[in-house]
């Protein structure tokens, strides 16, 4: 295929077919030694492929994998920065920190500081709602920090570079756009927040030696805290998503988030301060997941409303969001529509 | 139906802008080998691509490729390799996992990803650079990558909007080179320029569009000869301008001379290989020397400039 002529020098292919070494950072000059005669004779040769292309959810798992596994390496990946995985990494660790305590309460044995530890983090109805849904710390400084990390960049980034063009040539459609970014979204945090939750139950059950009674006792109770956690990362996913849908920054996209969720409880919190009315809870996404998850773990209710309002207000919240980010995608490189 | 169907169809596709029309009424079909798309700003080129990628829809009309909208479905896009001219890459990326992760997206293993983005790599001559980021490729390599990632699926219907821009000489003749091998490989590849010397160097086929409209379609000497009301010129160097000039204009299918400047004779045709038969039998009954024989308007500027000034 290509036939060459004495290449002694230091001159790569490349350079001498195509001067690649113009515009390159780390080209470095040198002067030659003597005068050397040499050259190089390339035939573009195109080779057709072979193969038959995949199947949509082949083509969906790459996007999917894109996103999630540029968590573990930006190597053909995409590009997460080193401080957003290391704060991924802090927020993963500290909703470990039950099991942490656990373990320790094994080691302290009955009665003293192992029961005092075992009566705090043990299994109960209060701490697997307060493992997803209590607010401080989880729900004030991890999960929406997490949320706006992993999603303030998700369509934003696509927004801002035009990287978007590069699906919408392909056989990718806007749905499996949508829904990969949405799913690799909701893996992320859902790794984060509900396999947590399940490692704390899993763990609560192996070092305490809890017997089969235990586990049908509280099997249930775990299942409603569980889907409190799905719930979570969906709606979270859902606003954080839509957010970035209508930004070029992820930044905006990302305190817009925080702003959202931590502002509806600020605005309800004020008013029922001063008015005595707790129904503007329900525009804070956050409370209406919390009572919807105290209702499913069975705990008693901090809200004085029927929990038919929080599920309306979450399904309209998840809705709105929904409806924003297909309506923003579909017109993603759609121009002057 | 499909799979006879051309790579791309257009009929009497129109797209407003509101009050302002981007394409009016231009329909044309398009199958194999490289054809250039044509025409000053504003004419249309954009539009067209977009109708073609599924970017816009038709105000109305119909776009086919290979029998397919592209606005209702993506399918289209497993036989399609698009080179946008303002498309970002990923810059954090190497070469090699650009193309790999491109390739993934049209449903390629790993290795045949690999396999695949390695080979296209070579082809465009960025086999040596596909450890290096894309960020810190230059321009012309940038460009090049562009290209790769077209067609590391191998598509038959390649989309070049303006590869050459930006390009130094050295990877414009790389990139047209490329073009012309895609070409004689039966692929099917459109491609836009500003550069007209550029596009005549790749391909005769062309497409000229101006103010939205189609103003001529196929081979650029054929469309050249019909244009009756712009004759042929032939200009001629010659030490005896005067002399030849009386011995050519009593000869058909001559019927005009001119003398531009010193020292050279321009003369006028209504068919231009006519003449060029009968011009070396002329020259040398006249036993006067000629230096140089051209056609200064048998070439895209000129035509592009007869059909949109529309003179």
């Amino acid at each position: 295929m290509t036939s060459e002529l004495d290449i002694s020098g230091g001159t790569t292919r490349m350079e001498s077919a195509f001067g690649s070494g113009d515009g390159d950072d780390e080209a470095k000059a040198s002067v030659a030694q003597k005068a050397e005669v040499k050259g190089s004779i390339f035939e573009q040769t195109y080779r057709p492929w072979r193969g038959s292309l995949g199947p949509r959810w082949v083509r969906n798992y790459a996007i999917f994998r894109h996103h999630v596994y540029g968590l573990f390496s930006s190597k053909g990946h995409r590009y997460y920065h080193p401080i957003v995985r290391l704060t991924i990494l802090i927020v993963f660790l500290f909703s470990l920190s039950p099991v942490a305590m656990l373990f320790l309460a094994s080691l302290g044995g009955q009665g003293g500081f192992g029961e005092v530890l075992s009566r705090m983090w043990g299994i109960n109805r209060y701490n697997l709602w307060g493992q997803v849904l209590g607010f401080f710390p989880r729900n004030l400084c991890m999960w929406p920090l997490l949320t706006a990390l992993v999603v303030g960049g998700m369509i934003s980034d696509d927004r801002r570079n035009g990287t978007s063009a590069i699906y919408f040539s392909r056989p990718v459609n806007r749905i499996d756009y949508t829904a990969m970014k949405y799913l690799s979204s909701a893996v992320v945090l859902g790794f984060v927040i509900v396999f947590s939750y399940m490692v704390y139950y899993t763990s609560a059950i192996v070092l305490n030696g809890e017997g089969w009674a235990f586990l049908i006792d509280t099997f249930p109770i775990f299942m409603g805290g569980l889907l409190a956690g799905i719930l979570l990362v969906l709606t979270y996913t859902s606003i954080g998503l839509a957010l970035s849908s209508i930004s070029q920054s992820r930044f905006f996209a990302a305190v817009a988030f925080l702003a959202v969720i931590y502002g509806t409880k600020m605005v309800a919190f004020l008013i029922e301060s001063t008015f005595e009315s707790s129904i503007l809870y329900l525009l804070s996404p956050y409370d209406g997941l919390a009572h919807i998850g105290q209702w499913l773990v069975g705990i008693e209710s901090n809200y004085d409303y029927p929990i038919a309002f929080s599920i309306v207000s979450i399904l309209l919240i998840n809705s709105l969001s929904l409806a924003l980010l297909t309506s923003r995608v579909s017109s993603l490189e759609v121009t002057r529509e | 139906m499909t799979a006879k169907a051309p790579a791309v169809m257009i009929e009497s596709a129109s797209k407003w802008y509101g009050e302002v029309i981007g394409l009016n009424d231009v329909s044309l079909a398009i199958d194999g080998g490289v054809t250039g798309v044509l025409g000053p700003n504003g004419a249309g080129k954009s539009t067209l691509f977009k109708l073609l990628l599924g970017r816009l829809k038709p105000s109305q009309g119909s776009v086919r490729l290979f029998g397919t909208d592209p606005w209702e479905s993506t399918s289209p896009f497993r036989r399609v390799g698009y080179v946008s001219e303002t498309e970002p890459l990923y810059e954090w990326m190497t070469g090699l996992d650009f193309l790999m992760t491109m390739a993934r997206l049209h449903g390629m293993t790993r290795d045949e990803a690999r396999e695949r983005a390695e080979h296209v790599l070579e082809f465009v001559g960025l086999s040596d650079v596909r450890h290096k980021e894309v960020g810190k490729y230059s321009k012309g390599m940038r460009q090049r990558v562009k290209i790769a990632h077209a067609l590391v699926h191998d598509p038959d219907l390649i989309i070049l909007d303006e590869p050459l821009h930006g390009c130094d000489p050295l990877a414009r003749t790389s990139i047209m080179s490329v073009i012309r091998e895609l070409g004689n490989r039966g692929k099917t590849v459109i491609v836009s320029s500003h550069i007209l010397e550029e596009i005549e160097r790749i391909t005769e086929q062309i497409v000229i569009l101006h103010n939205g409209r189609l103003l001529a379609l196929g081979n650029l000497h054929a469309i050249r000869g019909l244009l009756d009301k712009h004759p042929h010129r032939i200009l001629l160097e010659t030490e005896s301008p005067r002399d030849l000039a009386k011995e050519l204009i009593t000869r058909k299918p001559i019927y005009g001379v001119r003398f531009p400047e010193e020292g050279f004779l321009e003369i006028q045709t209504g068919d231009l290989s006519a003449a060029h038969e009968i011009l070396p039998s002329a020259i040398i009954e006249s036993g006067i020397r000629v230096t140089a024989v051209e056609n200064p308007d048998d070439n895209l500027d000129s035509l592009l400039g007869y059909l949109v000034g529309g003179g």
